[in-house]
Formats: structure tokens, C-alpha cells, sequence
């Protein structure tokens, strides 16, 4: 290691991952993901831990580190906390400058955040009533359909005719699927069919945040194919997506801490 | 000279046969089926064969409930608000407002003072609110749904939910119990959570005395002292609360009867030979 270079860390406490990414100069040196689990507080030092040995280095060599997500509160490290919108929007911002929309479909929730050119928040919106933008509507039909979940971006690029689900709740969309299996729907369809229901959710979310172009897709959900297709689709406009969607906001949070902001 | 209603719901189908005098000559309540068809003859057969009649003796014949348009045999086919309304004010003439708790879909049903349907809400586009909610959870808890009112009398109170969405809410309860609540406690809190959110979809209406409770979220002794709780005022439930719609059904195709009306159509000749 050497001494002249600084050192910064983002960890990112989310409901289903804890991801932690080593940054220096904006550059990622390492990262980590992890399931959550049941105990924050261990799994993310075990992450942090991760990723410091990946990198060959102790917290000590660490120049600033930043918390953020939905359990940052439950950070057994001393670090700053900085709310996920903001890493999300610093942390785009930083990989496609153009950025200007930020849409994240975490596990559990889905947000939209208008950015500025500075990647400052403009506006935010967050869904967290109704499962059917977030990744748990996936979830909840991949698990009927035995499909994994990384899966499901490839297989329902072979769709023909997307199903067309009479309803937009999550749990009558379960017993609809049930019964449209045996009416010899195909798997490919029912997924590209809850693509189509998640993306016209997310679509509204974007509207109401009156979307600028660029967009950017982070979260697992960017890591959908499918998923991506369709919200390019009923947006109509191309959708950029990071290298590893499920990492922005860590990666943000490096940022925020090297510009000790 | 009979007459017969069925109610094919979610989950359940009804048939209710009365006579002239609007007596109730027969009921069967079966589950819904994926073919509804062939659900519907089973159990009106069911029905007919209670009463001792014969399928071609029934004068009139009326289908309600989401799955009306499947039935090959109806004389008619009545939405269940018309129905339930009509059914409700057989058995409590003084109803003004009706709530109705389904499998899959809740509503609320405004009568004038002439017993018309004046106005309603309705929720089909949510699982939460409706039986669809509480059948999810009881899973999740293991508990049986037809034991929940009982179990929740047991709460001296109640865990808040604060998830609306059906599919947050179970991880919710599961998160709840880990932290040491009691299963009373969350089954209180999930009928908390509904009566909630029903009672407030039905404030649109302008609730008045007398208000009734039907479908099957009437059979939920713990559900109707929460909606009890919001509304703040006792609230009447039905002796079978699943047969309302399905006695409206066959007091509305008397009615028709009576006004001279008759078959205006064959009974298709299918549905008789389904009955072997």
C-alpha cells in the first residue's frame, strides 16, 4: 500500500445486500456484496472486513468512510451517514456524468430521484406501500415459477406475447399467474408480463419527478435485462445501467467521503 | 314455484332456492373452482337435490358475483351489489349501509331510504382489505383463517402493522413474532389494519345506521369489533353471511317473475346433462 495514496470506503446497508466498495481518486479498488441477513451490525463489518482484505488493508489505512441505506443506523463502525438517495445520485453522477434521472428498484423499494448536473437531489419519490415496482413482485412470481432470479432477465427476452395481468397487486398477480400456468401460459411470458406491470409502476414514479434525460438504472433490478428493456420501453428513452447496479450507492458514498462533504 | 340465485365469488360459490312466500327452501356453499361451470352445477344441483325440486322446475334462475357471465343456466345475470343490497334488506330492512368483506375484493354499498342502491366503493385492485390479506398471514402464521376472530379476542391489545401491502406485511408479522410478540396480538393488529382501511374506503359513502357486514370477513368475530371500534357504533351481521348475495340473487329473479318476466332464452341443454 502506498502511504501517499488516500484510502476511502462506502458501505451500503440495504434490506436483502450489504455492499461496501474501496475507492481512491473515484477509482474502485474493491468491493464486496453480502446478504443481509438477520444481523446487520455483523454483516456489515463482515463486509467491511471483506472488502479491506481484498484490498490488503486495516480500517486504519481507511481516510474517511460514509454509511448509508436503510440500516446504515446499524453500522457498528463509527462513519458518517448520508442518506441513500444522495449516495445514489453522487454515485451515478460519477459514473455517467449525463445522468440526470436515477432510478433504483432495490429488494424492497423502488426510487426515482431527479438529479442535477452537479449530481445534487433535485426531487425524490420512493415507493414503499405496494410491492408491485419493487424487486419482491419478481421475487414472489420467480418463486411459483422456479426461476432463479438471475435468471429472469435472459428468459423473458425469448417472450413472444407478454401476459397481461388483470391486476397490479403483487398478490392477486401470484394466484394469476397459478391460473394462467394452467391455461399453458409460457414462463417467458409471465416474466416479461411482470416486467411490463413493474415498469408502467416505475414510469409513473418518473413522471412525477419530471424525468430528464439521461436515465440511469441501479439496484438489482438493473441486473434484469428484461426489467431494463421494459421501463426503456414505456419511458422511451434509452436507459444507462453501471457495471454493477447493485453497487452505485456504495460507490457513492466512497465519493461523498473523499470529497468529505 | 322456486327460485333460485347463485352467487359464484373468489373463492366460494352460493346458491340459495326460495319459494313463493320468499321462504328459504335450500343453500349450499361450495369452493370456486378454476372451471367455474362446472362448480356452478354441483352445487346448485346440490341445492335443488336439499329441496327435493328438479333443475327444470326452478321458474327463474339469477347469477351474481365475478363469475356471473360463466353460468350457462341463468335466466339473468344481476351485479352482487344489486344483489347483496336486495338480499340484506330481506333480512334487515333498516340497513343503510352494507359492507361487504370478499376473498379477493371489499365494497361498501350506500341504500336510500327506499332500500335502492344509491351509491358504492368497491377495492379489487389491492389485496389489502380484502379475505385475500388475512388468508396470506394466517399462512405465514400457520394459524387456521376460520380461527382468527376467536384467536384475537385473546389480545388485551393489539400489534400495529404498518405496512399496507400485503406482501411487506408478512414480513412484517415475521419480524413482529421474532421480537416476541404474540400471534393474538398480530391477528389483532392485522384486523386492525383491514377494519382500517375498509371502514375508511366506505367514510366516502357517508356512513348512517344501520350498517351491515357480509361476506365472509363477517364470519370474523375479531374483524367486526375492529370495524365496530372505527365506525363507533355496533354493526349487524347476517345469520350466513356468505348467502346474501346469493338470497338477493333469488329474491331479485322472483321479483322478475312476478313482473311477468320469463325466461328469455332456452336453459342451454349442456347444462342439464352435466347434472349425471
Amino acid at each position: 500500500m502506498n502511504d501517499h495514496i488516500k484510502y476511502y470506503a462506502g458501505i451500503d446497508i440495504g434490506s436483502v445486500s450489504i455492499k461496501a466498495v474501496l475507492i481512491s481518486s473515484q477509482r474502485i479498488i474493491a468491493s464486496e456484496i453480502m446478504a443481509s441477513g438477520g444481523n446487520y451490525r455483523d454483516a456489515a463489518q463482515k463486509v467491511l472486513d471483506g472488502v479491506l482484505s481484498k484490498a490488503g488493508m486495516n480500517a486504519e489505512g481507511l481516510s474517511g468512510m460514509v454509511v448509508t441505506g436503510l440500516g446504515a443506523e446499524n453500522a457498528p463502525f463509527r462513519a458518517r451517514q448520508v442518506s441513500d438517495i444522495s449516495c445514489q445520485a453522487r454515485g451515478c453522477r460519477c459514473l455517467f456524468s449525463s445522468a440526470r434521472t436515477v432510478i433504483d428498484i432495490g429488494g424492497q423499494f423502488t426510487k426515482v430521484a431527479r438529479i442535477t448536473a452537479k449530481g445534487r437531489v433535485a426531487d425524490f419519490l420512493m415507493s414503499e406501500k405496494c410491492a408491485t415496482g419493487s424487486g419482491r413482485f419478481l421475487q414472489v412470481i420467480a418463486r411459483i415459477l422456479r426461476v432463479k432470479l438471475e435468471e429472469i432477465g435472459p428468459l423473458s427476452l425469448k417472450s413472444q406475447s407478454p401476459v397481461e395481468f388483470s391486476t397490479n397487486c403483487a398478490v392477486f398477480a401470484e394466484s394469476e399467474t397459478v391460473s394462467r400456468i394452467a391455461e399453458g401460459a409460457r414462463v417467458e411470458d409471465i416474466l416479461a408480463g411482470v416486467h411490463r406491470a413493474m415498469a408502467s409502476k416505475v414510469a409513473l414514479l418518473v413522471k412525477r419527478v419530471k424525468m430528464e434525460s439521461d436515465v440511469v438504472l441501479t439496484g438489482g433490478g438493473g441486473e434484469d435485462v428484461g426489467l431494463v428493456l421494459a421501463v426503456s420501453k414505456v419511458l422511451g428513452v434509452k436507459v444507462l445501467v453501471p457495471e454493477q447496479p447493485r453497487l452505485s450507492a456504495a460507490f457513492g458514498a466512497a465519493c461523498l467521503a473523499e470529497e468529505g462533504i | 314455484m322456486p327460485f333460485a340465485g347463485i352467487d359464484i365469488g373468489s373463492t366460494m360459490t352460493k346458491v340459495v332456492i326460495v319459494d313463493r312466500k320468499e321462504t328459504i327452501l335450500a343453500s349450499v356453499i361450495g369452493p370456486t373452482g378454476v372451471e367455474h361451470r362446472h362448480l356452478a352445477l354441483k352445487v346448485m344441483d346440490e341445492a335443488i337435490g336439499q329441496c327435493g325440486l328438479t333443475f327444470e322446475a326452478l321458474d327463474f334462475i339469477v347469477a351474481t358475483g365475478y363469475g356471473r357471465i360463466n353460468v350457462p343456466f341463468a335466466d339473468k345475470q344481476i351485479t352482487e351489489i344489486t344483489c347483496h343490497a336486495r338480499g340484506i334488506r330481506a333480512i334487515f330492512p333498516t340497513v343503510r349501509i352494507i359492507i361487504d368483506i370478499g376473498g379477493q375484493d371489499s365494497k361498501g354499498i350506500k341504500l336510500d331510504t327506499g332500500g335502492k342502491v344509491a351509491n358504492f366503493v368497491m377495492n379489487d385492485k389491492c389485496a389489502a382489505g380484502t379475505g385475500r390479506f388475512l388468508e396470506v398471514i394466517a399462512e405465514t402464521l400457520g394459524v387456521k383463517l376460520a380461527d382468527m376472530g376467536k384467536i384475537s379476542l385473546a389480545a388485551r391489545e393489539y400489534v400495529k402493522i404498518s405496512n399496507t401491502c400485503t406482501v411487506f406485511a408478512e414480513h412484517e408479522v415475521t419480524s413482529r413474532l421474532a421480537e416476541g410478540a404474540t400471534i393474538p396480538e398480530i391477528v389483532a393488529g392485522l384486523h386492525e389494519s383491514i377494519a382500517g382501511r375498509v371502514v375508511n374506503m366506505v367514510r366516502h359513502l357517508g356512513i348512517e345506521k344501520d350498517v351491515v357486514v357480509t361476506g365472509g370477513g363477517a364470519k370474523n368475530i375479531g374483524l367486526v369489533k375492529a370495524m365496530e371500534g372505527k365506525i363507533g357504533f355496533p354493526v349487524l351481521v347476517p345469520p350466513e353471511p356468505f348467502l346474501t348475495g346469493a338470497l338477493g340473487a333469488a329474491l331479485l329473479g322472483k321479483g322478475f317473475f312476478d313482473r311477468g318476466m320469463i325466461r328469455d332464452h332456452e336453459r342451454r341443454l349442456e347444462s342439464v346433462t352435466f347434472f349425471k
